[in-house]
């Protein structure tokens, strides 16, 4: 643990302004937050590859997913899945924010991206044209490939110059990629970040967690006693922030502030979590002292609650090591869209930015039987109307990197 | 294919995964009392019996192995000569 | 600079290179490459998994890690893969080389920021491929393990015991530069006292085929930066790391400071990298951010640039250097590491910073080997084939990455700074 004081709040606070969400219940932020909130299912059987030869065959994908229209600048056709996505949604938070009439020159805006996967399509199509003897028509794989596309694209379709970077921090990266606009903000090399992830349903994924024997046969059951797994899914997810200074002088609705975050790293195994949730109890410990907040100060939790026995267990115990006994709302929407990876933890962001400036909770549903070791309050199927001053997104990685984000009101008592 | 070819292809991929000299490995060895596999590592072992000797056998089975001599069984019951599971 | 800010120190650097052949330590790597070896071997000759594809190479060498895990890595090294094994090498030379003992990692928290391109693009694929071929329920779990492109920090910080933040940076070729700026603020917020930067790629069929697909790998057997007859780069791999740490604590430690990471800056080319004149715009913004960041009092003295042998990439970084340095880019030296080491990707902004480590300790500025002939059509760098005596207080890295993605740090020299203000 450093010893030095957290740097930062004479730049004044980082607020969100904009919103852009893609996922398996909604084109859009509104019909996302909607579903979210009525607690619809956005699983299904997956129609993006042939499941005939695996375990299982549901997923989250997102649907009748037309991209055409949002594009001004790129083909949208010309890219992989994920860069589609994220732009889509990054098109829309900016619109969401008025970025474009702010005022900002273009070199003082940046990106700030995460991915787990980066365009695993294109590794895809490669393989298959090598195993089908074409090799040699593997395309513009090495322009379309490489994950840092994923902010790319998003730029040179904004045509954004600033500070632009890609972080692959797996199924934390999303809050990862906020952590890092916060601090592009805070230390005036930006005027507004776009901060956000990217994932697209692949069969690699897909295969990879079904081998593992994690995905859910039927439903994702985060925190219920008879929880069988995770459920992959996709999703492009954008938020928008700026100094709060900037934002009142031009008039920008704000959602929330971004208060703090924490990072830290298991060290302990590449896909299990740490038996006592050591590495999850760091960042959330490390974002409420970033943010200056007491944990009896934070009034929502968007869990990572993939559905996975151990997850949920071992998160419970995180967040009752950070929290006590304390029963504060700790719901999980993948239990509705399902696990989008490297998206998960900025759709959750912006789930929570939407929480703390409408005062509701989204639920986790398909909860039916309580589980002693998960003995939390998971706001069961139905959302939650409830003050909510400050909200905490916990994401939890393969290779043990752990991201918690914390959401305050912009005038609420939380400070 | 006999069981000592079985046997020595199987440590072969359990060194794979664990760095363990095949010769240091022995007939009766227990994965994780002895070998202190963790359960990706054992997942990774009963994949790789299953792809090498293509036993195209349940799931539950691959689970159930413990020892060398679990999978050297499973392999000969699915693969073995008929005279030589019969034995 | 900002007043009252931590001032962020290099107590210790580490790599595996593919010219090293057996030595180690930066003294063994700036001795190699004072002396103009390069390490471009024909690609026979390499570790590389080409399975029954070779032919389809057209390059005959490249730049390759010739090593075995046994003699590096104490323990079970197998669910690793060569993406990651370089990366812990790498790292656990940097920890020793600033002397962060295993005994002190368990009481205050080392982190990682590693840069890299592909993460492992060979496992990844491999592991598809046997899922389409053989079916899905025999993929390799400990390859998919693997196949997540933040993979390799994730297995050096369990190898290593690495607690602190663990962050990768994508950027194609200034990754291991980004990943530096990253670690940097990192540290300057007060969210970690000290972190291994820097980067790691491999070396593999699948990234060198789509290169040469793409037409970016140049037709020599050598690279030729900034050189008129440049047509591309040439296939590296490796890992370089070096261990930053705040100065108060790396003081208190009693850490040796090799250099100051004084400042960064990062940009990007919204023609994706297609448009000399605005990826030049792109790397001048960068450059001058980080300039800004580190305070312009101080004179460059050298540049450590990223210039691979690509007609756009170094066309950028020398129309960038001219706007810098103004009427001093013809008087102020520049070298080009990729020149010896190839195109080592996610590494290659890493190896770029142990060149400035050696520079600003009083090594020999390398030689750009492979420039012979200056190109007209760019503008004129102070460029050597062979090495040169260069005292330097403050080194420039540059980097630019084929598409559009733009970074500059900062290096300068310890003891000769003015007080922090």
């Amino acid at each position: 643990m450093s010893t030095a004081r957290p740097e930062g709040h004479e730049s004044g606070r980082i607020v969100v302004t904009g919103l852009g969400l893609v996922t398996p219940v909604g084109h859009d932020r509104v019909s996302t937050w909607n579903a979210l909130l009525a607690g619809v299912d956005g699983i299904g059987e997956v129609e993006s590859f042939d499941t005939s030869r695996h375990s299982s065959h549901r997923g989250g994908e997102v649907k009748g997913f037309d991209p055409v229209g949002r594009f001004r600048k790129l083909d949208p056709m010309e890219l992989g899945r994920a860069s589609q996505l994220a732009v889509f949604a990054a098109r829309e938070a900016v619109e969401d924010a008025g970025l474009e009439t702010a005022g900002y020159p273009s070199h003082r805006l940046g990106v700030a991206m995460g991915t787990t996967s980066g365009e695993p399509g294109q590794v895809e199509d490669m393989d298959d044209r090598w195993l089908a003897g074409e090799l040699d028509r593997m395309g513009a794989f090495a322009r379309l490939y490489p994950s840092h596309v994923i902010a790319g694209h998003v730029a040179a379709e904004l045509e954004i110059e600033g500070v632009v970077t890609m972080l692959p921090a797996a199924c934390a990266a999303g809050n990862y990629a906020v952590g890092f606009a916060v601090d592009a903000l805070r230390t005036g090399r930006a005027d507004a970040m776009l901060a956000g992830g990217a994932d697209a349903f692949s069969r690699i994924t897909y295969t990879g967690f079904a081998r593992l024997g994690a995905i859910a046969p039927e439903i994702c059951q985060p925190f219920d006693r008879g929880r069988q797994g995770m459920m992959p899914g996709e999703a492009g997810a954008v938020l928008v922030l700026e100094r709060e200074r900037d934002a009142r002088r031009r008039g920008a609705e704000i959602y929330a502030v971004v208060t703090g975050y924490g990072l830290s790293c298991d060290a302990h195994h590449m896909t299990a979590a740490h038996p006592e949730g050591d590495g999850a109890v760091r960042a959330m410990k490390q974002a409420l002292r970033f943010a200056g907040l007491a944990a009896d100060q934070i009034s929502y939790v968007s869990a990572h609650g993939t559905g996975t026995p151990t997850n949920d267990r071992l998160e419970t115990k995180a967040v009752r090591t950070v929290f006590g006994d304390r029963r504060l709302p700790v719901s999980s929407i993948k239990s509705m869209i399902g696990h989008t990876m490297g998206a998960a933890s900025a759709v959750e962001s912006a789930v929570c930015c939407l929480a703390v400036s409408q005062n509701r909770v989204p639920p986790t549903i398909h909860y039916e039987e309580p589980d002693p070791e998960c003995d939390l309050d998971c706001v069961p199927n139905e959302a939650r109307e409830i003050p909510v001053n400050a909200a905490m997104n916990n994401a939890y990685a393969f290779g043990g990197n752990n991201a918690s984000v914390i959401f305050t009101k912009l005038n609420g008592s939380a400070r | 294919m006999d069981v000592s070819e079985v046997r020595s292809k199987i440590k072969e991929i359990i060194a794979n995964v664990t760095n363990i000299d095949p010769a240091e490995i022995a007939d009766d060895a227990h994965f994780i009392d002895d070998l202190q596999l963790d359960s990706l590592s054992l997942l990774e072992i009963g994949v790789d019996v299953d792809y090498e000797f293509r036993l195209g056998v349940p799931e539950e089975r691959l689970q159930e192995l413990r020892t060398v001599q679990d999978s050297v069984d499973l392999v000969m019951q699915v693969k073995g000569e008929p005279a030589t599971a019969a034995a | 600079m900002t007043a009252g800010r931590r001032r962020v120190v290099v107590t210790g650097a580490g790599a595996i290179s593919p010219i090293e052949n057996g030595e180690v330590g930066l003294e063994g790597l700036w001795s190699a490459l004072a002396a103009g070896r390069d390490a471009f071997l024909p690609i026979a000759e390499l570790q590389f998994d080409r399975d029954a594809e070779a032919d389809r190479l057209q390059r005959a060498t490249a730049a390759g890690v010739r090593f075995d895990p046994r003699d590096h890595l104490e323990g079970n090294y197998r669910p690793i893969d060569r993406t990651g094994q370089l990366a812990i090498v790498a790292a656990q030379r940097a920890l020793a080389e600033a002397g962060w003992t295993a005994e002190r990692r368990t009481v205050q928290e080392v982190g990682l920021v590693l840069g890299t391109m592909f993460g492992s693009l060979h496992t990844i694929s491999a592991f598809d491929r046997r899922g389409v071929e053989a079916g899905p329920k025999y993929v390799k779990p400990l390859d998919f393990a693997n196949s997540v492109i933040n993979a390799a920090a994730g297995q050096a910080a369990i190898w290593l015991g690495l607690r602190g933040p663990n962050s990768t940076v994508t950027g194609g070729c200034v990754a291991g530069l980004q990943a530096l700026a990253q670690a940097c603020e990192l540290i300057r917020s007060g969210r970690s006292d000290a972190l291994l930067a820097g980067g790691a790629d491999e070396l593999a069929f699948e990234s060198f085929f789509a290169f040469q697909h793409a037409g970016l790998l140049g037709s020599a057997d050598l690279p030729r930066p900034f050189d008129a007859r440049r047509d591309g780069f040439v296939p590296g791999e490796g890992a370089a790391i070096l261990m930053l740490e705040a100065e108060d604590s790396a003081t208190r430690r009693g850490g040796t400071t090799l250099g100051i990471l004084a400042g960064h800056g990062t940009a990007f080319d919204p023609s994706r990298g297609t448009d000399r004149g605005s990826l030049a715009s792109a790397l001048t913004r960068a450059v001058g951010a980080a300039l800004e960041d580190a305070g312009p009092s101080v004179p460059i003295d050298a540049v450590s640039s990223g210039a691979s042998g690509l007609p756009t990439g170094d066309a950028a970084e020398a129309a960038a250097l001219e706007q810098v340095l103004n009427s001093s880019s013809g008087t102020t030296p520049v070298t080009a590491v990729k020149s010896l080491l190839g195109e080592s990707l996610g590494a290659a902004g890493a190896f770029q910073a142990l060149v400035a480590l050696g520079i600003i300790a009083g090594r020999e500025l390398p030689g750009v080997a492979g420039w012979h002939q200056a190109d007209p059509d760019i503008p004129a760098l102070d460029l050597a084939a062979t090495p040169r005596a260069i005292p330097a207080r403050r080194v420039l890295l540059t980097s630019v990455s084929f598409d559009g993605f733009a970074c500059a740090v900062v290096l300068d020299r310890p003891g000769d700074q003015e007080t922090p203000t």
